[in-house]
């Protein structure tokens, strides 16, 4: 007996938007069907994963997730480098952690000039985080999109209080914008209008609709994603047919679960184990959710879920 | 348009377009047509050209072939005798002179490559800028987008005094406004009164000397176009695209001082096409009817010390404003301070003395901006512990403003004066209280700032309905009688006016889908009748939530054809839930619990639902905790009605809605009420009345059971039935 698996046929399509620049673009989006239903409709670009990178050496770190990079914190050039020359990086993405004004508030110029450094030591497509700080991140994120004219960075976090300003600077340097808001499809919606409005080229913003991480929420995050993706798909919701990113290592690897040592939990294994699966275990859960890009940091839960993807995209006999 | 200003800018534009002709047929001799020309360092070539007409100048030899252009676009001049509808051919003399004008200045450029300075700072024997390159146009345009400046004032010509020059200069800054100058007036230009005046001039204070000549206004236009094509995606060539993109961003206006010359008209007819209106100092005749520009064309006449506001006006800009300016510090954290007898300095309203709050709107002309009047004694002027009538008379205007917003805004006062460190407010209209700190009294408060409070915030959170807000405060005892009198009639009105107001009178409903965040598929419908359930939005405030955010969670439904008028069904509604709810509600009744009822978010004032041993309904209140005759708590209950369901037989309402004349009509209205919790039926027993009188059962709330008389179905019958209750005996619920 054959069994015929029911489908879906979708209306909408999430667009294509080109990442970075010349011949290192990597296009992301395009999906016409659910995450990895390629029996239903196509995945043209499979989900990529953009490495982290600190503007400064990271002080809070387990060693777990330091140890791959201890050579290179604090060296965010030679630390894009290395992500790029070792471990096959197909994106970076540049945590400007230390402006935090709660942190080292490194300032605007500054971090301008690191993101330069690094734009110029690499050709893969470069995502630039602030440091979600509505006021601190415009200054940063001008300064940002100035020095780097032309290079099609792919800079937020954009958001209600400071979409205007830096997406009017990102307009003006040709960059790529990530739209983020606080786990919310309404607002995520909204925003995009707004960019919309500001005239935003549709073929440069990404969403970013804020993921926690395993054991922290990640269902409530996972909802929304996949929410924002059925609404884009079946609905023909325009203004949500963008590419989605998730930004999560940094939640992470601030986790308890993952920062214990094994001899204070000795129940929860081996910590760098654990870490690593809890990474890749975040990173499976939004790729079924729709996410087509994530920020990871461990080498070896990325390698993980490259492989997890490459599964999922065998075209299996339907 | 005028006839005098039509025949003046084709007569200026012909006279332009031949002087670029002669310039240009001298050069060519001298340098022949492939010397390159240019502003410096631009891609945009020549701007207006390239952005309005795509051709990229880059040689004489191409401007000539421009200016053909010009002369074929170029009106006949308007002889006395016909009358012909004048825009259209004043509007295309207008493009000609500012394409000959860029010619003339590239030409320029060419023969004397020092004549402008090229830098963002004027030199010390060189004060003229030129073209802003295109770093400076990316850097300043980014300004213009993300609404750090909004446009800018295109000034020609200068002012009768360095003085008046310098006042207006200073009152542009202050709106954020870049100003433009170029032009002389008998000699003088502005830019050298600021000089002379010891204002600091060049990009970075906004005061930007582009050239001495009327043609340097180009540089104005050559900016705005290029802002056009680097933010706005326009591509060169699409000057429809171009000149809209203008229009509804760039807040400019051509500002002459001085004689209106020929040439002058022909650069402010240019102007009218991106959207830019004049504003004259001289009686030159106006040009009222709204067409190309938002509001007004030409505009003239108007004195010096109004011109500023007066622009502002007309070209339809928001004023922003950043900060409240007041000794304290402002914000929500503050809400909910209480002040104790111990802190307070001093009070009103309240009951202890007069008190009134009022909002109106009035005329544009009626309304002063940012005026703020204390009638009678201030803080400063008195005592620890006296007492002061309060009347504070809030006056708005606005192109978009409507008096059925007046009640909107004035309920604002409430909280925006509470965000104030230090004060206390309670209540609203002629109930209002306020308390006053001994602490902010020590930091400088006085009650005048209750005024820049208002007015701070009418511009932050409504600037998109009004555009002027002026406030008087009295503590005076006479005149506080005189704004309480006003109230009370105003206040009548409008209660009349929304009483009035009925699901039958409006055309439009609103929705409301704030909601979805939690609950995806649940819609409010809001109609005059039916506040949303949560009790926060009633229709006026989803018209004026509309109003301020387009795209936001308030959107209109026109309610269409009505398919059943006792459920509460109508065409529209239905389509619209329909897709609202991404296909998940296929119909929804207004004003049923048992057909169709509207779905329920979770945030919800009040549930109801039956009983049906009674054969009536029960409606229970969030904050009631105990048990109802349903068997369930409300915690319980709202978990059965949330997440955006359609249960039948269960619903979210507001208490306002239990009031109203809508409420539950297909089961028989409030009359099927048997049962409410004691404190819920005494919040509404005073609306409740006009209901119950009109049913011809005054005497209905004695009717209805309550947590005193019984918990359980069984438990409330017998009362029911000896009160004769009308539920009893109407047709069965189910
Ligand atoms: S309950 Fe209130 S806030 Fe929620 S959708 Fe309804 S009206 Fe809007």
């Amino acid at each position: 007996m054959t069994i015929e698996i029911p489908k879906i046929a979708y209306a909408g399509k999430i667009k294509e938007i080109p990442l970075g620049r010349g011949e290192n673009i990597i296009t992301v989006g395009g999906e016409s069907c659910c995450p990895f239903h390629l029996f239903e409709g196509a995945m043209p670009h499979p989900p990529k994963i953009a490495m982290e990178v600190y503007d400064r050496a990271p002080e809070d770190w387990p060693d777990t997730a330091l140890e791959p990079f201890a050579d290179v914190a604090g060296d965010p050039v030679a630390w894009a480098r290395k992500c790029v020359d070792t471990y096959g990086a197909e994106m970076i993405a540049l945590q400007l952690a230390s402006t935090d004004p709660n942190a080292e508030d490194t300032p605007a110029d500054e971090a301008a000039a690191i993101t330069k450094k690094v734009s110029d030591a690499v050709e893969v497509p470069l995502f630039v985080f602030g440091s979600s700080s509505v006021d601190k991140d415009t200054e940063v994120l001008k300064a940002v999109c100035e020095a780097c004219e032309g290079k099609n960075l792919i800079i937020g976090p954009l958001a209600e209080g400071n979409y205007r300003a830096i997406g009017a600077t990102a307009i003006g340097y040709q960059h790529t914008v990530m739209a983020s808001t606080p786990i919310d499809i309404n607002l995520a919606k909204q925003l995009n209008i707004l960019l919309g409005n500001l005239n935003v080229p549709d073929d440069k913003i990404i969403i970013d609709p804020t993921t926690g991480a395993l054991g922290y929420g990640l269902e409530y995050c996972y909802s929304v994603m996949e929410r924002i993706r059925t609404a884009a798909l079946v609905q023909e919701d325009e203004r949500l047919q963008f590419p989605i990113i998730a930004n999560f290592a940094k939640e992470v690897w601030k986790t308890k679960e993952v920062r214990l040592s094994e001899m204070e939990a000795p129940l929860l294994g081996d910590q760098k184990k654990r870490g690593i699966l809890i990474e890749a275990m975040t990173a499976q859960c939004v790729l079924l959710a729709g996410a087509d890009i994530l920020v990871m940091r461990h080498p070896e839960a990325i390698n993980l879920v490259k492989e997890s993807i490459q599964d999922l995209m065998i075209r299996g006999e339907s | 348009m005028s006839k005098i200003i039509c025949s003046a800018a084709i007569r200026g534009a012909h006279k332009i377009v031949g002087t670029a002709e002669t310039k240009c047929e001298d050069a060519l001799k001298k340098w022949g047509p492939d010397q390159e020309i240019g502003f410096p360092n631009t891609t945009y070539y020549l701007p207006i050209i390239y952005g309005i007409l795509g051709i990229p100048v880059k040689t004489l030899g191409d401007a000539k072939g421009v200016l053909d252009k010009c002369k074929k676009l170029l009106p006949a001049p308007v002889s006395d005798k016909v009358w012909l509808p004048y825009l259209a051919p004043a509007l295309e003399a207008g493009m000609a002179t500012f394409f000959a004008e860029e010619i003339i200045e590239a030409i320029r450029y060419l023969e004397e490559p020092d004549f402008y300075t090229k830098g963002e700072d004027p030199l010390p024997d060189n004060i003229w800028l030129g073209a802003a390159d295109d770093v400076i146009m990316r850097k300043r345009g980014v300004e213009f987008v993300d609404g750090t400046a909004p446009g800018f004032a295109a000034i020609l010509g200068a002012a009768p005094t360095k003085e008046i020059a310098v006042k207006i200069a200073i009152e542009l800054q202050e709106k954020n406004l870049y100003v433009f100058m170029c032009s002389d007036h008998e000699g003088k230009t502005m830019s050298e009164q600021l000089i002379e005046a010891g204002v600091q001039i060049g990009w970075p204070t906004r005061l930007v000397s582009f050239g001495p000549s009327y043609t340097a206004a180009v540089f104005a236009m050559g900016f705005a176009t290029r802002a056009a094509m680097s933010f706005g995606g326009i591509k060169p060539g699409d000057f429809a695209g171009n000149l809209r993109y203008n229009k509804d961003r760039i807040f400019a206006f051509a500002m002459p001082l001085g004689t209106v010359t020929d040439e002058w008209y022909a650069n402010a007819a240019g102007a009218i096409n991106w959207g830019f209106p004049t504003i004259a100092d001289t009686p030159i005749p106006q040009v009222l009817p709204t067409g190309i520009c938002t509001y007004e064309h030409v505009v003239s006449n108007v004195p010096h010390d109004q011109i500023v506001a007066r622009a502002i006006e007309v070209r339809g800009l928001k004023v922003a404003i950043s900060k409240v300016d007041i000794p304290m510090s402002y914000g929500p954290a503050f809400e909910g301070e209480r002040i104790r007898k111990d802190d307070l300095y001093f009070e009103c309203g309240g009951g202890r003395t007069l008190g009134v709050e009022l909002t109106i709107s009035k005329d544009m002309s009626e309304v002063e901006d940012g005026k703020i009047e204390m009638i009678g004694p201030d803080l400063d002027q008195i005592k620890e512990g006296d007492k002061l009538p309060f009347a504070a008379l809030i006056e708005v205007a606005g192109r978009q403003m409507k008096p059925g917003f007046e009640p909107i805004l004035e309920r604002q006062i409430h909280h925006l004066i509470n965000y104030v460190q230090g004060i206390m407010h309670i209540g609203q209209r002629s109930i209002m209280w306020i308390r006053v700190g001994k602490a902010a009294v020590e930091k400088g408060f006085l009650l005048k700032h209750l005024g820049k409070v208002i007015h701070a915030k009418y511009h932050q959170d409504f600037g998109n309905i009004l555009d002027k807000v002026q406030i008087k405060i009295y503590t005076d005892e006479e005149r506080v009688k005189e704004v309480l009198e006003m109230a009370k009639k105003l206040y009548k009105q409008r209660d009349e006016r929304v009483e009035g107001m009925t699901d039958e009178t409006e055309e439009t409903y609103y929705s409301c889908t704030l909601c979805q965040s939690f609950a995806p598929s649940h819609v409010c419908v809001i109609t005059p009748e039916r506040t949303g359930m949560c009790g926060a939005y009633n229709w006026l405030d989803c018209e004026v939530s509309y109003e301020i955010n387009p795209t936001g969670p308030n959107q209109p439904i026109e309610k269409g054809e009505c398919i059943d008028p006792v459920l509460g069904q109508w065409k529209g509604i239905t389509d619209f839930v329909f897709k609202a709810s991404r296909q998940k509600i296929e119909q929804v009744s207004a004003y049923s619990l048992m057909n169709f009822p509207m779905t329920a978010c979770g945030c919800f004032e009040c549930v109801a639902t039956i009983l049906p041993l009674c054969n009536g309904i029960m409606i229970v209140n969030r904050n009631f905790m105990g048990m109802t005759p349903c068997g369930m708590k409300f915690t319980t209950l709202a978990g059965m009605v949330g997440g955006g369901n359609q249960t039948p037989g269960f619903l979210g309402v507001s208490k306002h809605y239990i009031c109203s004349r809508k409420f539950l009509k297909a089961e028989g209205g409030l009359k099927r009420v048997v049962w409410l919790p004691k404190m819920l039926k005494e919040e509404i027993a005073e609306r409740m009345e006009p209901i119950c009188e009109e049913m011809g059962i005054p005497n209905f709330p004695e009717m209805i059971a309550d947590d005193t008389i019984g918990t359980t179905e069984e438990e409330i019958l017998p009362f029911l039935e000896e009160k004769g209750h009308p539920a009893l005996t109407m047709d069965p619920l189910m």
